[in-house]
This record gives structure tokens, C-alpha cells and sequence, in this order.
């Protein structure tokens, strides 16, 4: 059992060093795609500034919080775009029948589908947080927390974007859903929790569960609580087995395709 | 011992159907209407081992579901597949290190990578170590002559050269059967010449299965030695390739070239394709008619040359189609 976990990761490994070595073969490209997010997401900052100039506290985070919240967001999402960045595109492959490739290999079909692409961008997102959360000076516990919690945050991010990117195999246009999904998971995690009303917070902590991403660490990390750190990795592990329940499910639903197509 | 077995294989595919227009559309989405098409309709088979297969068909006839549901890559609707005495349904991964594939529509080698990065990604996930997979490329180097572009990007390579990793690609675990999809679309005829040397030396040489789809008759006419051919999701010939023609063979072409313009007319197992001023191309049925009669018929004194040949395989294909639809 163990040497499979560890043949499955190693292919993935190799897999996502040959891509970032992919978007390395064009270096100019690769350095401005990097810096551009990192001057995209600094431009937020600004906002938040002015925001807290005019008051100390916004839904409950004080101008450090919501400046770690921004670090975690972008870390999460940095690195669920780096290493599965195919999970977004889900949808499409599985719209278009471009799994065949992946089936006819020995290897777990999830795992080799969504390690098999890389958004450079993401390197930014990547260097971004963590140069806020560096810039906000976390001690080495709170640094501990942070990068635990970027690990699951961004593994949760993940199967969330597999869980609505399998709906196409049950669904005509499930690719609006897995969009839609991935659009709201972006902007909804780089607010402070406290602005939102009750039942937008269940459904945080529920169907769309944000708030295992980035709230529950944030208040972990802000103040450490154990009980909530197991929360959290639970909620991890179950999204995890659900994102591959549901993927195998309709696995058997797919139809491939003849379409022309090649792997780049 | 059977490479491939398959019994009573069937594949139903539901697609939704819509009334024509706006309203069409709208009263799709109150009352959405399902149809059922048999994309492979109750198949049965055998593969020998060490066997060169022809699986063809017209578009849509199923040959490419078939092959899906032989590599585990479609779940069959109903009936048995046992590859390699696996069932590709239930042992995908297990069957993975068994069969090779190459899709020559769709590419499996990263664009982006030479053919000698691909061979050990490909080597890891097989599960390969190192000094095998060194051993298994230079192998595969040597038996498809990719040494020239071996560290080229597979982007910048030619078609030819393309589906060439591919194959060896495919290759690079010793698979016990390969399955081709079609793997000379869109080749030219030296490259698509030299890639059915390669299949042949491979069969002949590593013993390995080829299960082989292809809309070119020559690939069927030069590497295999039986052929499946299926419509509308049914077999509707399996037999050796000598057989076929030993059937179908019946009709001769017969081009002559007179010294005069004579006048022949269709009449029973005589067919008249061409007549142009001392030219004549006419089609026999040589259950029908001798060869003799034709000669008879034209008159020797009026010969200059005369040529006899079998119906082209590609037209005898094309009969079998028609006949089956």
C-alpha cells in the first residue's frame, strides 16, 4: 500500500516538475506573469489601507488579520493552481472527452488528471502571500500554522474544484457550475468573515465551506485552538474522499470522445 | 490462448433530443426527451495472441467504443471483456501495464518535452527504474529510428516523426497487445509505408498482439492477416484476410488497349467502368462469365495490350458496407 502511495506520488512529482519546467522554457514570459500577479494582488492592499484609515475594525479583523487572511487566500490558492491546476479544468476535459490518455495509465486517474497542468500566474499568487505574511512578522508557531493551513486550504480549494468540475459527467453545461464555483471561492475568501449575515456564514460552513479555507485558520492562527485544528483537518479529509467518490462515480458516466486533440 | 475475449458486448449511449427551434429548446428543458443509440450492438470476439487484427468500419460503426471499452477507458453497457484475461472494467490499472495504446487523433507525449523526456516520464508511470527505462529507450531508439530527434520537442517535430514516439511510447512498459486507432491518418505514403514495417517487425519480433483500427486499406491489406469489420455496432464479416479475397475476389478488372474502337455493352457479369476511343477498362464477374468469353467477345486480332488485375481491397470494403447498412 505504501509503495503505491509512493509510486502515485512520484509520477505526480514528476508531472508537475515537467510542467513548471514547461513554463520555464520562455523565461521573459514566465518572470512577468510571476511579477504581475504579485502587483495584482499588492494593488488590494491599497484598498484595505484607506478602508482602515477611516476605521480600526472591519467584520471583526483588524488591518493585520485581513492582511493574513490575503496571505493564506493567495498561498491556498498559489498552490492548488501550481500543483492541480488541471482541476479547474475539469469540466472541460471531461465536456470534451479528454481523459482517454489518462484512463489507459496505471496510475490513480485523478491524481495524473490534475497534476498534469500549471498556471504560472499561481507563482505569484505563491510569493504574494507569502511576502504579506512575512511583511506582518508571524512568529515560528504562528508560521507553523500558516503554512499547515495553506496545505489543506488549498487541498480543500482543490477537491472543491473537482467535486463541481465532475458534474459534467452528470450534467450538459456542468462547466458553469465548476466556473461559477471557482469564481466565488476567490472572491468570497479574501473578506472578513464578520461581514457576513448568518446564513451566508452557514452556508460558509456548510455546502460552500470557505470557511475551513481561510476563517477557522485565521482564528487558529490569530489564537490557537486544537479542537478547531482537528475541525479543519477533518473537514479536509472528508472533502478529500468526497472529491474522489464523486469523480470515480461519474467516471463510469464518461463518454470520451473523437475529438482531435493533443497534451500541452 | 486468447489475447482478447469478448461476448455479447454491447454500448448504449442516451442523447438528449430537442424539437427545432426556440420553442424546441424551451419544451427540452420542461420535458427533456432521451434517445438510445447502440453505438456497439451485442459483439462477440476472439484476439489469438500474437495475432495482427484489422477492427474496421465506417464512421461511426463503433470501432473506436469497442477499443474504449477494451482499454477500461468506456464501461461496456452490457456483455464480457477479458484482455489479457483481465477485465478492463474492473482492473484498469492492472490492465495498464498489459496494453499499449496509440490514438492517432489524440496525442498522448507532452508537446512541450523531447521524446526522451516523455520516454521516462512514461518510464515512471510504469513504474519503471532508471537503468530500465535507459535500456527500454535505447531500445525503442534503435527499432524506430528516432535517434536524429530524440531530443527535439515533440512540438517541432513532423507528423511522421510524431507518431512514431508515439508508438514507442506506448512501447516503453513491453506491452502484450497494442491497440492502434488509426495510427497513419493524415501520414504520406513513405512514412505511413515505414510505419507498418515498424508494427510488423514489432509483432514479429517482440510477439506482440496488435488490435489495429484504420480507414487506410492498405495498413489492413499489409499488416494483418484477419479482419473484423463492423456496421452499425454489429460484426458483419470476420474472417482471414485470404478468405475475403478468395470471396469478394470474384470480380477481375480488365484493361485492354485496341487497335480499333469496337463496341461492348453492359450485359450479365460484364460491367463496361471506362470506354474511351481505344481504351477499355470493363469490370467480370468470373462467376458469371470467363475471361475467355471477355477475349472472345473483344476479338484477339484487335489486342495491343491487356492487363488483369483483382478488385482493389478498398472497393471490396466499400461493397461490404453498403451491403451491411
Amino acid at each position: 500500500m505504501l509503495t503505491v502511495v509512493k509510486k502515485e506520488f512520484k509520477s505526480c512529482f514528476l508531472a508537475v516538475k515537467y510542467n513548471i519546467m514547461r513554463e520555464m522554457l520562455n523565461p521573459v514570459t514566465f518572470v512577468t506573469n510571476v511579477l504581475f500577479m504579485i502587483l495584482n494582488n499588492a494593488s488590494f492592499i491599497i484598498q484595505w489601507l484607506i478602508l482602515y484609515s477611516l476605521q480600526d475594525s472591519i467584520g471583526g479583523y483588524s488591518f493585520k488579520q485581513v492582511m493574513l487572511l490575503w496571505a493564506l487566500a493567495a498561498t491556498t490558492y498559489g498552490i492548488s493552481h501550481i500543483i492541480f491546476h488541471n482541476a479547474y479544468r475539469l469540466s472541460d476535459l471531461i465536456t470534451d472527452g479528454k481523459l482517454d490518455s489518462y484512463i489507459v495509465q496505471p496510475k490513480n486517474i485523478l491524481l495524473n488528471v490534475i497534476t498534469s497542468s500549471t498556471s504560472i500566474s499561481a507563482i505569484g499568487d505563491l510569493l504574494y502571500g507569502i511576502i504579506i505574511a512575512i511583511l506582518i512578522g508571524l512568529n515560528w508557531e504562528e508560521w507553523l500554522l500558516f503554512i499547515f493551513f495553506s496545505i489543506t486550504g488549498a487541498i480543500i480549494t482543490t477537491a472543491l474544484a473537482v467535486i463541481s468540475g465532475s458534474t459534467s459527467f452528470f450534467i450538459i453545461k456542468g462547466d458553469m457550475i465548476a466556473s461559477n464555483v471557482n469564481n466565488l471561492l476567490v472572491h468570497f475568501s479574501t473578506y472578513p468573515e464578520g461581514i457576513f449575515n448568518r446564513t451566508i456564514k452557514f452556508i460558509f460552513y456548510t455546502i460552500f465551506p470557505i470557511s475551513y479555507i481561510v476563517y477557522m485558520p485565521i482564528r487558529i492562527i490569530s489564537k490557537f485552538n486544537l479542537g478547531l485544528t482537528i475541525i479543519v483537518s477533518l473537514v479536509t479529509i472528508l472533502t478529500i474522499y468526497l472529491s474522489f467518490a464523486i469523480f470515480n462515480k461519474g467516471l463510469k458516466r464518461y463518454s470520451s470522445s473523437n475529438l482531435m486533440s493533443a497534451r500541452i | 490462448m486468447n489475447a482478447i475475449e469478448v461476448k455479447k458486448l454491447s454500448k448504449t449511449f442516451k442523447v438528449k433530443t430537442k424539437e427545432k427551434g426556440f420553442k424546441g429548446s424551451i419544451k427540452s428543458i420542461i420535458h427533456p426527451k432521451y434517445r438510445e443509440i447502440k453505438a456497439v450492438n451485442n459483439i462477440s470476439f476472439n484476439v489469438e495472441k500474437g495475432e495482427i487484427l484489422a477492427f474496421i468500419g465506417p464512421n461511426g460503426a463503433g470501432k473506436s467504443t469497442t477499443i474504449k471499452m477494451l482499454t477500461g477507458i468506456l464501461y461496456p453497457t452490457r456483455g464480457e471483456v477479458h484482455v489479457m484475461g483481465i477485465d478492463p472494467a474492473k482492473e484498469r490499472k492492472k490492465l495498464a501495464y498489459k496494453i499499449g495504446t496509440v490514438f492517432g487523433q489524440k496525442e498522448q507525449l507532452w508537446t512541450h518535452l523531447t521524446p526522451y523526456d516523455n520516454f521516462k516520464f512514461f518510464g515512471a508511470i510504469y513504474d519503471l527504474d532508471e537503468k530500465t527505462v535507459e535500456k527500454r529507450i535505447a531500445e525503442l531508439v534503435s527499432i524506430f529510428e528516432l535517434d536524429e530527434f530524440l531530443n527535439t520537442p515533440v512540438r517541432n517535430l513532423s507528423l511522421g516523426q510524431r507518431i512514431r514516439c508515439e508508438i514507442a511510447a506506448s512501447l516503453i512498459h513491453k506491452p502484450d497487445i497494442l491497440f492502434l486507432d488509426e495510427p497513419t491518418i493524415g501520414l504520406d505514403p513513405v512514412v505511413k509505408e515505414k510505419i507498418r514495417t515498424l508494427i510488423k517487425r514489432l509483432n514479429k519480433e517482440q510477439k506482440t498482439t496488435i488490435f489495429l483500427t484504420s480507414h487506410d486499406v492498405g495498413d489492413i491489406e499489409k499488416l494483418c492477416k484477419r479482419i473484423i469489420i463492423v456496421n452499425n455496432g454489429k460484426i458483419v464479416m470476420d474472417d482471414s484476410m485470404e478468405n475475403l479475397k478468395y470471396h469478394y475476389l470474384n470480380k477481375k478488372i480488365i484493361e485492354v488497349k485496341l487497335n480499333t474502337t469496337i463496341n461492348i455493352k453492359d450485359e450479365e457479369g460484364i460491367e463496361v467502368l471506362k470506354a474511351k476511343e481505344h481504351n477499355l477498362k470493363i469490370s467480370v464477374d468470373t462467376s458469371k462469365r470467363n475471361i475467355s468469353d471477355i477475349i472472345d467477345l473483344i476479338g484477339t486480332d484487335k489486342l495491343i495490350d491487356m492487363n488483369i488485375s483483382n478488385e482493389p481491397l478498398e472497393n471490396i470494403i466499400t461493397e461490404i458496407y453498403k451491403s451491411t447498412k
